[in-house]
Parts: C-alpha cells; structure tokens; sequence
C-alpha cells in the first residue's frame, strides 16, 4: 500500500469539498449574516491542504483494494475535519469535537445536532449544515468519480468501498458513467422537490434546505421543531414522499426515468415497502387508540400522516421528526426502536443495516429452521430471482454481527460515561444507524449539544463507521492492512 | 410418401418401423455400418449408412423427393444441420430432435423458424410432460386428451375385486347406464383385443377407456382404484427429465421434492427449482426417503440417468406406501417388465419422442395422435371433411378394418359413444383407437 497515492487522491477529494464551501459564502454574501469571512477562510484553507496532499500522487493512479479502503476512509475524516472548519471560524460550535460532531452528522447524513437553538444560527451555517448533507448523501467518491475521469480504473475499488449494500450496480460498463448518471438522478429529484416545497408555501431557503437534508436522507433542519414548523399536510406528504424516493435505490429510478419501470420486480423495494407501510398503519392505529393523544385530534388523516412520516422517516434514516413520539405509546415507541434496524435499500443515500441484508437475515435464519427438518437439503438463499452465494451471505452475516456489537460497544462506552441505559442506547442506535434523534436525552425533541467531548467523539466515530458500512473503516484498524506487499505485477 | 429419418438409434428405428408398418417409404440414414446393417435386416426399409448431415449422403437417399425428414440422432447439433440442408433441398417438412433448450429458446439465433426447421423437439421435456399427465391422472398407466382436453383415454389395471372384474363388457355395460365410456382395449399379458361386448374383463388385465374428462375418476373406481388428488410429488434423480417435471409440478403448485447424488447438480437444481426442495441423497437411500415422507406420497418418480436404479427406486417407494409410482425407462426392452413386477407406470424419453413426431407426422385431417407407452396401438383423433368415405353411413354398414374401435365422436359441445346405427357427419371429430396394422386402412376411411 502506498501512503502517498492514498494521500495523494484524498487530496484531490478536499480539493472539490472545498470548492463547495463556495456555496455557503455565497448564501452568507446574500444574506449579509457577516460570516463570509469565514467561509473564505476555510475554503482557501482546505483548497490550499487538498492542492498540497494532490501533489503527491504522481505517475499511474491505479488503485488496489487496500488503498481505496484507506482512502475512502481517510477522505471522509479530511472531509469531516475541514468541513468542521467553518463552525470554528463562525464561532458558532463551541469547540473543535463539537464542531468535527457536526460536521461529520452533516456529511455522514445522520442530523443529529449539538446546537440547541437552530432558528439562531446564521443564514450561511444552516445552509452549510444542510450541503453537507447533500454531498454525503450521494458520496463524495461518487462525485470525484464522475467528474475525475483518471480516477476510472481504481475507481470501482473507492466506489465499492463508499456505496452503501453488499454489491453496487452498474448502470454503464464505465464505472465514471455510472456515477455521473446517479448525480444526475439525485440532481434532478433535488429540483423536483425543491420546486414542490415552494408550491406549498416555503421559501427558496427552507425549500432548498430541507431538500437537501431529506434526499440525503440526513435529517438536519432550519427550525428548532424541525418538520413540525410546516404543519401543512401538503409539504409534509411531499416530505413523506421524497425521504421514501430517497431511501430507494438509485439505480432503480434511474431505469424508471429511462422508461423501464422495475421497482416492483425488486423483492427489497417491495420488502422496504411493505414495512414503510405496514408500520406506519400501525402507528397510525396506535396513535389513534391510544385516543388522549393531542396529536390525534386531527382524526385519522393526520395519525396516518404522522404514522407514515414517522415510519419513513426513521425507516429510511432520515431522522426528521414531525411529532414528539416519545410522547406516544410505548407500542409505537418500540415499533420506531426496530424500524432504526431496517435502514434504506441498497443503493440508496440511506443508512442503516439495508433492507437487503435484513431481508436475507431473515430468510436465512428460516431456511437454517428448515435444514433441521431437512438435513440432507440443498438451501440457496436468494432474493427475488437471483440467488445470494455463500460468500456473500457470510459477508452480511458478519457485517450484522458487527453492526450490534458496535452498537452494544457505543452503549457500553455511554454508560460508562454515566448516560442513563435510554439514552445510551438511543444515541448510539441513532449514530450508528446514521439516524438522528434517538431516545432520553437525545429523543425526538432534544439535541447532542450537552454531551461532553469525549462522548461526542466516540458517537463521531460510530457515525464514521456506520455509513462507511463498518468492514471499510475496521479494516484501516488492522495492521496487516498497513504492512507491505511484494508489488503485485499482475492485474486480475 | 417418402420419409427420411436419420439415425438409427432407438428412436429411429422405432419411428421406422411404425412408419413402415403404417406403408410409408421409410430411407434410414445411420452413421454407424453396423447399426445400419441391424436395422436392415429388422426392418423393411431403405437402410444407407452415412453421416445425415452431409449433403452428398442425403441427396444419394433421395432428399430431393422426399416430403418429410426426421432427425432423430442423439447430437442436437447433427439433427439441426440436417434440417437445415433438408429444408434448403425442398423438403416440405422436417424435425429435429434437440435436447439443449438453449437452440430453440424465443431470441436463439438457431430458431426453429430461421433454419426451416417445422418442429423441435426435446426428449426430456416431452418425457416430463408425459409423466406429468400420469401422476395428475392418479391410478391410470396410460393417458392422453383428445379434443382440447375435453375426453380422456386412459389405462388403467384391473385390481383384485374390482367391480369389472370377472364380468364381460355388455354385462357392466347394462348396470352402468349413466357412466359415458367405452373400453377400447384390453391389455392382457403380452396381448392387445380390440373388445366386443361379449369380451371377458379380467384381474390383472389392463383396460383401456375413453370417457369425457369429469367422469375419468370413476373409471378409476371401476378398476377398483380410489381416485386422489396430486400434492406431493418425489422425484429421485435430478436428470433433465426430473429438473422439468419438477419445473411443471411448481407451476402447478405441486408441493415437490427431488433429490440427486451429486452435490453440483444438487446446486444447480436448487437455482432452477425456487420452490421445491432439493436434497443431496441417493434414490435408493431407503431410510431418507422415509425420513422425507415417502410413504403414503402421492406420486413417485424415480429419474435417474440408469433403469436399474430407477426401477429399484420404484420398488422401494412402492414397498413403502407410495401412491403412484412412476419409472424412467430408456430401453425399450424394460418398458415391458416394469408393470410385472409392479411398478405402477413407466415412461421413456424416447418413447415419448417417437409419441411427439408421430403426431406430428400424420397431421392434416389427424388432430391428436397418442401412441402408448405399454401397448403396441394409437388412438387418432380425426376431423371429418365432407369427402370422407365414413360419412353419412350408419356404422355397422361400414366396414371398419378389424383391430380398429370407434371410441367416440364429438359433434360440438356433445360426446357420442357410438353404436352400430349412429352415423359419421362432416364437421365431427372422431376418435379412433386402432392397432399398428390398421392405421392406413382407418385413414383412408377419413381421407378425402
């Protein structure tokens, strides 16, 4: 592994994720909120770092499987680190771990906040927090792949490595070409969305804001009560809408643009689907019987609304909250505490475990039932059509394994620092999963900004790992990953 | 009318002798001398030995005034290089025997269409859906549909106490008025009668019966035979002909087991075969096949590459309480042994072949043609043009060729059992049942 070509491409990344802070000192000139400075600060800071580490990647660019994970891994922390510059240079964050929190909640599309007044940020902050988003909604690799057409050969290693599922599709045969048409998807849902907020009543700001932040399936927002500031039903079930949009896979829409509609063929899609909408019925039924609730006092229409925004939004990871369900009854509160292992489709900017892998977890744990009344039979898990090897079906059992002992680890570690075990428990599930609110002290209402700099760092990394689906990141902790190889000379 | 067959294996050497016997001009092209030297002596056709995909060979057997030409070798490749050439030369119809499903899938670049070829046709799967009809056809041995599935022709054995047993045909024919049926056959050890009333129905003997399709279950009783629903069917051997039987059972929602005893194929099945289940076990593991539910399953089929194992299977599911046992059987010497020792039915793949292009042959005038697995005779299902010699003839004035039997006749939506005063009208379709020697008398009764 060469630490210089790493180093060298995670150079170019900071490159472009510097270019974007162009972007918020924009909004910031506008909106005259004082902070262009700042901006401009960090923008030329991260430029001049990214152009610096770029000079050291020279010669043939190609890639192995080690260094994309490295990079991969090292470009989202640089990411997550410059990208925390514009909290200090604002002043606004309060400390380097609470802004490297935000920062890395924005980018890793989690939404979970440490400031407890949002309403009270500047203009050029809020849309800062909310690019964040956008960019890691879609990748930051993703990007660099398809406007950097040298990155093509290497590519599919740092591609594999980033995109969240067990295999990613290709759309084209050129890796470069398949990134460019998921930008293009994600663009055009971007202005779709956009256009449809501002129909409902939002300005230009909020619209593009909370676009920005429900396509990532993120979660941030620019009022305090997050999407319980707009109670229109329109601009919430345009909401519900497009946080389901977002937590389909990508490929998917894109062959539905192309005229070849398949979502229903998907067993995941039908699978995600069906819990989306099977829970959130649920909640609305819950939350109707559980008849005192002030929430339901808008009748059924508005308990279905609000069961099905709540279900999709903690189903895809999202995390925006349109009603406090930490007021609800216990029977909804569970249903949304396993909703958060469910996660988006693979292939989509959601987080989480994945359908797929939840899907084939569960078909697999019945068909080793089955082996017992059967053991002389032959059992292919598959999902739809297409039969999942063994390899493959190890890799997700593994990765699920892991997925709960980093959970429990995060619970654990929270403990220790004296969080109560709700709070522990939902802010690890809600980092990990890349979520957002939790429960305790972190619920639906509350934000991350008390927890000292020690937790903050450790739910940093949970996040980290969560959306670099964990094998990515782990990986970087073994040091047979950094010792050196006889240069392979052949190509396979 | 000249026939071109090319190869003599089995199933070419069947097909020519029924042609033959049937008074076609049979020319038999086989690349193996001796084999050809065999079916020279055996049969009373032009035999040539040659490869039956060069032209030179085919033009010296007479392709050019030949009106059909069956390629029947065991190479997919051979066969469809021969229909090719056939076609190219002028022969108006020609079939190709093809096992590999990838050379006549829709969008193959081989389509039958672009190289002239009229009919492909592929052993196993016909053999599967052969088997397929057996099992649904619960006690029968034998069964074919006529006219879009509305009449049945079925065979079924004679049990102990049966209520046939022992009497003759006028006799059950009295007490059962309202049971539309006639018996057109009878099986009884190595010999096939065409019967009268007067005929005697035995134990043991195979009877042969077409009824409309709603009454087939209590043709099962009258052989003394309950009648039961498919649901669960083993298959023991994962050959090509197991793999599309059970493809058809799972499109029929027919709970399906199938096992092999190699791991491989075993993997390859469970990715063909979603919804059944697939063991790694041999078909002669007695105690796994109990241990899976054979005893009391409806159907049994053992499919296995070797007749040995196959009917071993047979015996052990029978032995143990299987419904319906079934046998794959590909020499055609064994086809007469499997119901003496007691397995309940057998199929052959080349049988099943021979059945496929011999309907295919004598079509025209002729709708459905089933030649049967266990007994040397037809039933044809003819439609009657207003030339034919039969029509407007009360039928005992007519003089049907003996070793023939008028089973039925269907005038739109009504089922004629007929009698010696009923008359053949243009528009009909008949069902014929009739013997080997009979068939070319029997179509000219229906040519125009």
């Amino acid at each position: 592994m060469s630490l210089r070509r790493v180093l060298g491409v995670v150079g170019l990344m900071e490159i472009f994720f510097g270019i974007a802070m162009a972007a918020p000192l924009a909004v910031s000139l506008i909106y005259r909120d004082g902070d262009a400075l700042a901006f401009l600060g960090a923008m030329v800071l991260t430029i001049a770092a990214g152009g610096a580490l770029s000079r050291l990647a020279r010669g043939d660019s190609e890639i192995t499987t080690r260094e994309g994970f490295a990079i991969v891994t090292l470009g989202w922390t640089g990411a997550a680190a410059f990208g925390a510059l514009p909290y200090l240079f604002t002043g606004t964050a309060g400390g380097f771990w609470r802004a490297l929190f935000e920062s890395m909640s924005g980018l890793t599309t989690t939404g979970a906040t440490i400031f407890s007044d949002i309403e009270a940020l500047p203009r050029g902050i809020l849309f800062w927090r909310s690019l964040t988003h956008w960019i890691g909604g879609m990748g930051i690799i993703v990007l660099a792949i398809a406007v950097l057409p040298y990155l093509g050969v290497g590519g599919m290693q740092l591609f594999r490595a980033e995109v969240p599922g067990p295999t990613p599709e290709r759309l084209r045969p050129r890796i470069a070409q398949t990134a460019k048409l998921l930008w293009l998807v994600y663009l055009g849902m971007t202005l779709a969305q956009s256009l449809l907020y501002r129909l409902g009543g939002l300005d230009w700001f909020d619209a593009i804001t909370h676009t920005f932040a429900t396509l990532a399936t993120g979660g941030f927002s620019t009022r305090n009560d997050s999407l319980a500031a707009f109670p229109s039903p329109f601009v919430q079930y345009v909401t519900i809408l497009f946080m389901y949009l977002a937590g389909i896979n990508f490929a998917l829409h894109f062959r539905a643009l192309t005229g070849r509609l398949e979502y229903f063929r998907d067993q995941e899609w039908r699978f995600l689907t069906g819990i989306i909408l099977g829970s959130g019925l649920v909640l609305a039924g819950v939350n109707l019987v559980g008849g005192a609730h002030p929430l339901t006092t808008g009748g059924v229409e508005e308990a279905v609304r609000t069961g099905l925004f709540q279900s999709t939004s903690i189903t895809t990871t999202t995390g925006f909250v349109s009603a406090d369900y930490e007021a609800w009854l216990p029977a909804g509160q569970v249903i949304l505490l396993a909703l958060m292992f469910v996660g988006g489709m693979a292939g989509s900017t959601g987080g989480g475990i994945k359908a797929v892998r939840v899907l084939l977890l569960l078909k697999h744990g019945w068909l080793e039932v089955r082996k017992h009344l059967h053991p002389r039979a032959i059992f292919l898990t598959r999902v739809g059509r297409q039969t999942v090897g063994e390899g493959v079906m190890a890799n997700i059992i593994g990765f699920v394994l892991l997925y709960l002992l980093l959970l429990l680890a995060g619970i654990l570690v929270l403990g220790f620092m004296g969080m109560d075990l709700l709070t522990a428990l939902g802010a690890s599930a809600a980092t990990v999963g890349n979520i957002g609110p939790g429960w305790g002290a972190v619920g639906a209402t509350d934000h991350y900004g008390w927890m000292e700099a020690p937790a903050l760092a450790v739910l940093t990394f949970l996040m980290l790992v969560g959306r670099l689906e964990i094998y990515t990141v782990l990986l970087l902790l073994l040091p047979e990953t950094w010792r050196r190889r006889r240069p392979r000379s052949v190509r396979t | 009318m000249r026939v071109l067959i090319v190869g003599a294996g089995e199933v070419g050497f069947h097909l020519a002798e029924r042609l033959s016997q049937e008074g076609q001009d049979v020319v038999l092209l086989e690349q193996d001398p001796e084999r050809a030297d065999f079916a020279s002596k055996q049969l009373d056709v032009l035999t040539l030995a040659g490869n039956g995909a060069s032209l030179p060979v085919l033009e010296k057997a007479g392709v050019k005034g030949a009106r059909i030409l069956l390629a029947v070798t065991s190479q997919d490749e051979v066969n469809l290089i021969s229909c090719l050439a056939a076609s190219r030369m002028g022969v108006e119809f020609t079939v190709a025997r093809v096992s590999n499903p990838e050379y006549f899938q829709r969008g193959s670049v081989l389509s039958g269409d672009q190289m002239g070829i009229d009919l492909l046709i592929n052993p196993e799967r016909e053999c599967a859906w052969e088997t397929f009809q057996l099992l649904q056809a619960a006690a029968a041995t034998d069964v074919a549909q006529f006219a879009q599935g509305r009449v049945e022709l079925l065979g079924v054995r004679v049990k102990e106490g049966a209520p046939v047993a022992g009497r003759t045909l006028a006799e059950v024919g009295v007490e059962l008025k309202d049971l539309h049926y006639n018996t057109v056959a009878i099986r009884r050890g190595d010999r096939t009668i065409i019967p009268r009333g007067a005929d005697r129905v035995l134990v043991g003997d195979q009877i042969y019966v077409l009824a409309p399709t709603e009454e087939v279950g209590r043709i099962h009783q009258l052989a003394g035979h309950e009648d039961f629903e498919l649901r669960r069917v083993m298959i023991a051997g994962g050959s090509e002909e197991g793999a599309y039987l059970a493809e058809m059972l799972e499109q029929n929602g027919i709970e399906c087991t199938i096992l092999d005893h190699d791991r491989r194929r075993c993997l390859e099945l469970a990715e063909r075969l979603p919804r059944s289940l697939v063991l790694h076990a041999d078909a002669t593991d007695l105690e796994l096949l109990e241990m899976e539910g054979v005893a009391g399953i409806d159907g049994f089929v053992a499919c296995t590459g070797q007749d040995e194992t196959n009917m071993l299977a047979s015996l052990l599911a029978k032995s143990v309480g299987a419904r319906k046992v079934v046998s794959l059987v590909h020499r055609f010497a064994y086809l007469s042994i499997v119901a003496k020792v007691g397995i309940d039915a057998a199929v052959s793949p080349r049988m099943s072949t021979v059945n496929a292009i011999l309907r295919y042959v004598r079509r025209g005038r002729v709708l459905t043609v089933a030649a049967l697995q266990g007994i040397d005779a037809e039933a044809i299902e003819f439609s009657v043009g207003p030339g034919a010699p039969i029509v407007g003839r009360p039928l005992h004035e007519v003089q049907i060729p003996a070793g023939a039997f008028i089973g039925t006749i269907l005038r739109g939506e009504e089922i004629i059992l007929p009698r010696g005063g009923d008359c053949i009208q243009a528009g009909d379709e008949v069902i014929v049942f009739t013997l080997p020697e009979a068939i070319s008398r029997v179509e000219r009764l229906f040519a125009e």
